[in-house]
């Protein structure tokens, strides 16, 4: 395991992101690892990266391996000390994002988020299949848009510059 | 006891998979239960990527449809295990009194304020409780189905959050299954993840997931999948290579109850499926 400090205020930063942690209780048990789908296909090694968080050995501009989580929840299942392994991998993921590092599905997902107030495109398709099946058009009012933008200019996303 | 639901539909349903929201109606509406569309309803944050970016947007996004869901003293219905877990996470979070005051501080902006009323149940939980009902209105029982039960990951766990006491040998779905007159030949004793979690941003890992659990429902005989998580239907019936037929939740219970797969939309799915 990478041992050497990179980053010596990571945890300074991941707890201005979110300060209720209880990652210091890890006891470096591995019963995350044993559950995790990802690490059994080569992704991520969820026991690792917790231990690198506290190490402040991760460059999160650079390491990949965070956006191999699933976020099954298999090891926040898993684990007796409540350290909540796969919100922890989500925490380093909003660093990583602030950074720069976001994989570029999820950075059109923001967009779309942004603009239309949803994670997936309403396309000519979903027009064709709505009025097929009967349905109402899906329309998102300009009350709720404004109440989107609002949020979004008032929290991180807003501040991603996307 | 008849409250009235706000049915949120969330987004990939609505916008991707339009003939799920029909059957889910179509079930509902057989089985009386009251809802109405969420008013204002917009994406839950999605769990998996938009809340990775920016953990607050998604914080006040959901906490802003729980105030709306409050506002009119309605519980929230969810057709989808991501939109669940998504409310289900913020609504616990949301307890502790600093991080609700925060949220409230940001919501004020847009005359809105959460304070934790609601209650969220997947349309799983929801038949669960109504078995009894279910069961006089079945018209079609014994359909020669050998299914495979896969829950979802967000259905179940975190335990701490569901409904379920355990997330390992839960037996809902199976059960509700059974009773339907299907052969339940393949369960999950820890509920596996379907590899959709990152098929957008590691297709290579995503496939490898995604095929080891197809053939272990092909080895125990499965002819049919059955999903109560979009996300998961999406996995099995567009990336799935074996070509084994999925059902989504309400769809399989809309057969049951006498819908044609004329109505319920059968032919969009990709991997065509025979009933």
């Amino acid at each position: 395991m990478k041992k050497s400090v990179f980053d010596p205020m990571l945890l300074t930063a991941i707890r201005e992101v979110w300060s209720d942690l209880t990652l210091w209780e890890c006891h470096q048990c591995g019963q995350c690892s044993a559950v995790c789908p990802s690490l059994s296909h080569g992704g991520i090694r969820i026991r690792e990266i917790i231990e690198r968080v506290m190490l402040g050995a991760i460059n999160v501009e650079k390491e990949d391996a965070i956006w191999s989580c699933m976020m099954c929840q298999s090891c926040t299942e898993r684990c007796q000390l409540d350290v909540n392994p796969s919100f922890i991998v989500t925490l380093v993921r909003n660093l990583a994002s602030e950074r720069g590092h976001i994989p570029k599905h999820y950075l059109e997902e923001a967009r779309l988020f942004i603009r239309t107030g949803l994670s997936f495109p309403k396309t000519g398709l979903t027009k064709k299949m709505r009025s097929e099946m009967k349905l109402d058009d899906i329309d998102i009012d300009q009350k709720t848009m404004d109440e989107v933008k609002f949020i979004v200019n008032r929290t991180r996303l807003g501040r991603l510059g996307l | 006891m008849s409250r009235t639901f706000y049915l949120f539909r969330g987004c990939l349903i609505p916008t991707r998979l339009p003939f799920l929201e029909r059957s889910s109606i179509f079930v509902l509406d057989k089985m009386k239960v009251h809802y109405e569309p969420l008013p204002g309803a917009t994406c839950c944050v999605e769990p998996i990527g938009l809340r990775s970016l920016a953990v607050d947007t998604w914080l006040v996004a959901a906490a802003r449809l729980l105030s709306i869901a409050e506002e009119n003293d309605r519980d929230i219905l969810t057709l989808c295990n991501g939109c669940l877990m998504s409310l289900k996470e913020a609504k616990h979070a949301l307890k502790s009194q600093k991080i609700r005051d925060r949220v409230n501080e940001v919501l004020a902006g847009i005359g809105r304020r959460y304070t934790g009323k609601t209650e969220i149940i997947h349309l799983v939980d929801l038949i669960a409780k109504r078995r009894t009902a279910l069961d006089e209105l079945v018209v079609k029982r014994g359909t020669g189905m050998r299914v495979a039960i896969h829950p979802g990951c967000h259905l179940v766990r975190p335990t701490k959050l569901t409904s379920y006491d355990q997330s390992y040998y839960t037996r809902a779905l199976s059960e509700i299954a059974s009773s339907l007159g299907a052969e339940v030949v393949a369960e999950e004793d820890w509920p596996n993840c379907c590899g959709g979690g990152v098929s957008n941003v590691n297709e290579v890992l995503s496939s490898k997931v995604l095929d080891e659990l197809i053939d272990e429902f092909a080895t125990a005989g499965a002819n049919c999948i059955l999903t109560p998580c979009p996300f998961c239907f999406v996995q099995f019936d567009l990336r799935q290579k074996r070509g084994m037929p999925v059902l989504y939740f309400s769809e399989f219970l809309a057969l049951a109850l006498g819908a044609s797969s004329e109505e319920i939309g059968l032919r969009y799915h990709k991997t065509k499926v025979v009933v």
